[in-house]
């Protein structure tokens, strides 16, 4: 890709196609913003993001950039419409890895049902980057049923997980590392909006919270949804699923998998009468298939998440403070 | 004219028979006056002239009781009063509490005789105390120490009690905890299923578990100051059986032995090692066994190991147990999974009831459970290992500064606190891991009591500088709660400055050398510290040198795997062949490769060590590479080799350490002189460092110092070379000293 950030150059990759690919009426008006026509409870957010390497087994970071924001919005209960894309484009970044980056969004999008309105690209120096940053903000309609804040948490909800937990922080992992298992571990990378649409048409406001931990891991939402509501939480290790393959290579990295980063998995808290029947709901989903319920919100230890390890014994979950360091003494 | 004085005497003055002391001494003088407990220790008035006060004072200090700890007194002329006689009167509470706390007892002999005779009423009578023995700090409610302020509180004295609690010439004159088989703490037996097991006398209980414990089974027994889960040493299959019902693979079990005499029997004890385990403290000591012994005792007590953890009975309780069974008894802490030791009926039956074949409960609350302290002898040196039960939780070797209410909330897996409400150190016991629940629970209920009964906060929360330690967690949390600030001190000053204010050394002219060598802490540059030396003078720790840096591999699991640190310290992977599959050497190779993480960490270059010797890749308790080690190099009589001979430097070369010990390995070398070899090599580094520096006092802390050859070898060095060595007196060197040091870098350290 070319260099210097003129606007001449940026006009030109727009030219080239950039948003012909991602053609849409309100889009094709290439004005300086989108007029958008929005009725009732709207549900507005923006995420940044930065991975290396932009391309990883089970995707790249096109389609990481439009699924975090349309999940982001999937938790607030939102039916995901409108998103903003832009690019940060390191310069030296190959013409061929920007359109195959282009093209997931293209599809992500497509998946999710939801339309790039407005966009933008900048081009850094080289060094001044890591190849290409996106960032993408998204506009969503609040599903009528939907009635998503933690204060909704109350005393024996149960805490189901839509799926396999730590499976794309390790398959960025051993990319990056260049670590090879005996099988390649994909990133799960997914939109969710469908699959939570089709549980708030049912359950509404049996659905307490809804979270996805991404960053941080299971443990790093957990803990911080304890603090936010002053209830504890004990969640079951035998019940956390995990992929043998992952496990096995968290095992061998001496990785925590709760407190791997993961993409296409949500967390939601359910009023206890309803958690089976969502359960089993959302395992018909193909993306709940090893959807389980993990644990339970307590008045005990307020604040605290314990976890009850696989032989016994429970175990304090606290956030993580940046990398895993060792404290072994 | 009558003149009347007020004493006051300091210290741990308290439960230890000092008022029927005062009160025998008074008669004996012809003094009329008062004595009793008060928040600064003990308080006496007495009627008199100055002369027969000076007399009277000097006979307190002098033949004051053995379990007293005077700390200060003062004497002060003050409105006359007229006393009819002399009494001991009823404690007031008129202020905080500001004296230490007094530890437990273990029994006395002469309550040991007691029980063993028929002819007296406390014949087989489980709780049989004195003022000069039984549990203290593990029954303490509130302050002062009287029985009403105690759980003895909840038993009414009977009458022939209270007939020795009154009589002055009583070895119960005023004993808070007396009590007898009639009227005291009661004990139940009963079988796993919670079924009462019927037992026709209550002085026959112990006859049946010691019947029990030889047929084979598995009690949790409630002490006095926790449970022990104790088995048959004897018997191979019971300790297999503990060890797989308490999943706890191969860590060493401790040794309960009726007397002394059984101990010489079967190990070689020397004089301090004899002392010690007569001590009042009562603690597990490690002793050397005699050949026939290992023989005698189950394999499965303490595996690959030719020492022993060895204890006699701390109670009364426990002397009648060992007694009626004569075999040595496994007697380890009642818990599970790492969980601290349980003292309550209740989580004894949660917790327990798939490890034990039989409960002995009884009535008596216990406040504050204690594991047992465990110590060795590095020949007349005193190495701690685990300070709990008789040692906490005062400390006396510290005084911090008076005005300054502090709480420093120790390192993670060894934790302990240190608060300083008033002037005094306390320092808890042992807790444990704190990523445990049930551990960080009794550590915030400690906190929490100790706020209560000091009626204190703290001012300032020291805490470690990582992140990720739950005390560091807890104590930013509580800081923000009090509306107090919270200050990190780094984990190796922490212990530089808690070995320094073990021996006073804050105010010494001349620079001293601090070795500090453990496992992991995190250090000023992010590295992984734990092979540091720093120089102490004039309030400022300067960081002089450390071992090299080398890779760490896979985070906490590196302290797991003895192999990984072998593999982070090789150069070819030749010597890691048969340790790993080919997939896990790819994998780790490129972990190498990619490490940006350098740890200087000695507790790892003992792993590295202990692997490439094939004493242990993978282990299943902390420490248990080094302690393997250490033991292979017990073995070795002969000349050490200088691994690092001829060779200078100025960060010490852990790689060229390994080199040279792989290239003796080639050679044949045995494995025993190799392991000392290392030892011995890292004994010579010191020494190096000192004279490098030109330090002569050198102050060691950190866990790797509890290594006994170690501690041994540069003692003997200390001679040669005229180098003062200093080490960890009432604390142990391990990270249960961290608090101590928080407390004494924040209080004496310039940054
Ligand atoms: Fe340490
Ligand atoms: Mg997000
Ligand atoms: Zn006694
Ligand atoms: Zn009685």
């Amino acid at each position: 890709l070319g260099h210097g950030s003129g606007g001449l150059l940026t006009n030109k990759l727009l030219d080239s196609g950039v948003f012909d690919l991602l053609s849409n009426p309100i889009l094709d008006t290439r004005h300086d913003g989108a007029f958008l026509e929005l009725e009732g409870k709207t549900a507005f957010s923006t995420d940044s993001f930065l991975v290396s390497p932009i391309f990883f087994p089970g995707g790249n970071i096109g389609e990481l950039a439009v699924n975090g924001t349309v999940n982001d919005l999937a938790m607030c209960g939102a039916i995901p419409k409108y998103l903003s894309l832009s690019f940060i484009i390191e310069e030296g970044l190959k013409v061929l890895e920007f359109w195959e980056v282009l093209v997931a969004v293209k599809f992500a999008c497509e998946k999710a049902g939801v339309h790039v309105v407005t966009g933008d690209t900048k081009v850094v120096e080289k060094g001044k980057g890591d190849k290409i940053f996106i960032n993408t903000s998204g506009i969503g309609k609040v599903h009528s049923k939907a009635n998503i804040s933690a204060s909704n948490i109350k005393k024996g909800d149960k805490i189901i997980i839509s799926g396999q937990v730590a499976t794309h922080g390790m398959a960025i992992m051993s990319v990056r590392e260049g670590l090879e298992f005996d099988s390649e571990i994909q990133s799960d990378t997914t939109n969710l909006n469908h699959t939570i649409i089709s549980l708030l048409d049912q359950f509404g406001e049996s659905i307490h919270l809804l979270t996805d931990p991404t960053r941080g891991g299971v443990a790093t939402v957990l803990k911080e949804t304890a603090q936010s509501i002053d209830l504890g939480i004990d969640i079951f290790q035998k019940d956390i699923p995990i992929d043998d393959q992952v496990a096995s290579a968290c095992e061998l990295l001496g990785l925590d998998p709760l407190y791997v980063a993961n993409e296409g998995l949500f967390i939601a808290f359910v009023a206890e009468e309803v958690a089976e029947d969502f359960l089993s709901e959302l395992r018909e989903d193909g993306n709940g298939l090893h959807a389980k319920i993990i644990g339970t919100v307590t008045e005990q230890h307020p604040r605290q998440v314990i976890l009850e390890s696989a032989i016994g014994g429970k175990r304090v979950v606290s956030m993580l403070p940046g990398e895993q360091l060792p404290r072994i003494c | 004219m009558l003149k009347t004085f007020k004493i006051q005497v300091g210290g741990q003055v308290q439960g230890v028979g000092f008022r029927p002391f005062v009160f025998n001494l008074a008669q004996k003088h012809q003094l009329k006056g008062t004595v009793s407990n008060n928040a600064n220790g003990v308080l006496i008035y007495v009627n008199g002239t100055k002369e027969e006060l000076m007399n009277f004072m000097e006979d307190i200090l002098e033949k004051a009781p053995d379990a007293a700890i005077i700390q200060g007194h003062s004497m002060d002329e003050i409105e006359p009063r007229e006393f009819e006689n002399f009494s001991i009167v009823p404690s007031q509470k008129t202020a905080k509490v500001a004296i230490p706390l007094t530890a437990d007892f273990a029994i006395c002999n002469s309550c040991k005789k007691e029980i063993q005779d028929p002819s007296n009423r406390r014949y087989r009578y489980a709780f049989t105390t004195c003022t000069q023995c039984g549990p203290r700090y593990a029954i303490t409610q509130k302050f002062p120490f009287e029985r009403a302020l105690t759980t003895m509180g909840q038993f009414t004295m009977c009458e022939s009690c209270v007939i020795e609690y009154k009589n002055p010439k009583d070895s119960r004159f005023h004993s808070q905890t007396n009590s007898c088989i009639d009227c005291g703490i009661k004990m139940k037996l009963l079988a796993n299923s919670g079924e009462p097991i019927s037992v026709e006398n209550e002085r026959e209980i112990l006859s049946t578990v010691a019947r029990f414990l030889k047929e084979g089974a598995i009690v949790a027994l409630k002490n006095t100051s926790g449970y022990l889960l104790c088995a048959d040493a004897t018997n191979p299959e019971v300790v297999k059986k503990l060890r797989e019902r308490k999943q706890r693979p191969t860590k060493p079990f401790a040794l309960l032995y009726p007397n002394m005499e059984k101990i010489r029997e079967a190990f070689h004890v020397s004089n301090h090692e004899q002392r010690a385990l007569e001590s009042r403290v009562c603690p597990i000591v490690l002793l050397d066994a005699k050949q026939q012994t290992k023989g005698h005792l189950a394999e499965g007590v303490a595996p690959g190991l030719d020492r022993y953890g060895v204890m006699l009975p701390s109670s009364a309780l426990l002397t009648l147990l060992a007694i009626e069974t004569q075999t040595p008894l496994v007697a380890t802490s009642g818990n599970i999974h790492g969980s601290p030791i349980l003292s309550s009926e209740k989580e004894a039956r949660e917790k327990l009831s798939t490890v034990a074949d039989y409960f002995l409960n009884h009535n008596l609350e216990i406040v504050f459970p204690q594991d047992d302290s465990v110590m060795h002898f590095a020949d007349k040196q005193r190495i701690l290992l685990r300070r709990s039960r008789g040692l906490a939780p005062n400390l006396m070797g510290y005084t911090p500064k008076p005005s300054e209410k502090v709480l420093a909330m120790g390192a993670h897996l060894k934790s302990t606190l240190a608060f300083t409400p008033n002037g005094h150190t306390y320092l808890s016991p042992y807790f444990g891991n704190l990523d445990s629940y049930e551990v960080l629970q009794r550590y915030t209920d400690t906190l929490q009591r100790y706020t209560q009964l000091f009626e204190e906060l703290p001012e300032v929360v020291l805490v470690d500088k990582h992140p990720a330690y739950q005390s560091t967690i807890l104590g930013k949390e509580l800081a923000t709660n009090w509306k107090v600030t919270v200050v990190e001190v780094q984990h190796h000053k922490a212990h530089f400055a808690g070995v320094l204010a073990e021996h006073d050394l804050f105010e010494i002219k001349k620079p001293v050398l601090g070795v500090i060598w453990d496992g992991t802490g995190l250090g000023d540059d992010g590295m992984i510290w734990g092979g540091e030396f720093f120089v102490y003078q004039n309030h400022q720790i300067e960081l002089k040198a450390h071992f090299e840096y080398f890779d760490t591999l896979a985070g906490d699991k590196m302290a797991k795997e003895p192999r990984l640190s072998l593999f982070s310290l090789v150069n070819s992977e030749a010597e890691v062949e048969d340790k790993f599959s080919k997939a896990e050497i790819k994998i780790y190779q490129k972990l190498k490769e990619n490490s940006k993480l350098g740890t200087s960490s000695v507790g790892r270059l003992f792993d590295a060590v202990a692997s490439l010797l094939d004493v242990l890749d993978v282990s299943t308790y902390e420490g248990e590479a080094a302690l393997l080690l250490e033991n292979l190099a017990w073995q070795y009589p002969g000349e050490c080799i200088d691994l690092l001979e001829g060779k200078s430097f100025g960060n010490v070369p852990s790689k060229a350490i390994m080199e040279r010990l792989i290239a003796l390995k080639h050679k044949g070398e045995s494995k025993a002189k190799l392991a000392a070899s290392f030892i011995y090599t890292l004994a010579r580094v010191v020494v190096k460092m000192a004279i490098t520096f030109k330090i002569s006092t050198i102050a060691c802390s950190g866990g790797v110092f509890q290594n006994r050859l170690l501690v041994q070898t540069l003692m003997g060095m200390a001679e040669e070379d005229d180098i003062s060595f200093l080490f960890h007196k009432e604390m142990s060197s391990n990270d249960e000293n961290i608090a101590l040091g928080q407390l004494a870098y924040y209080q004496n350290i310039k940054e």
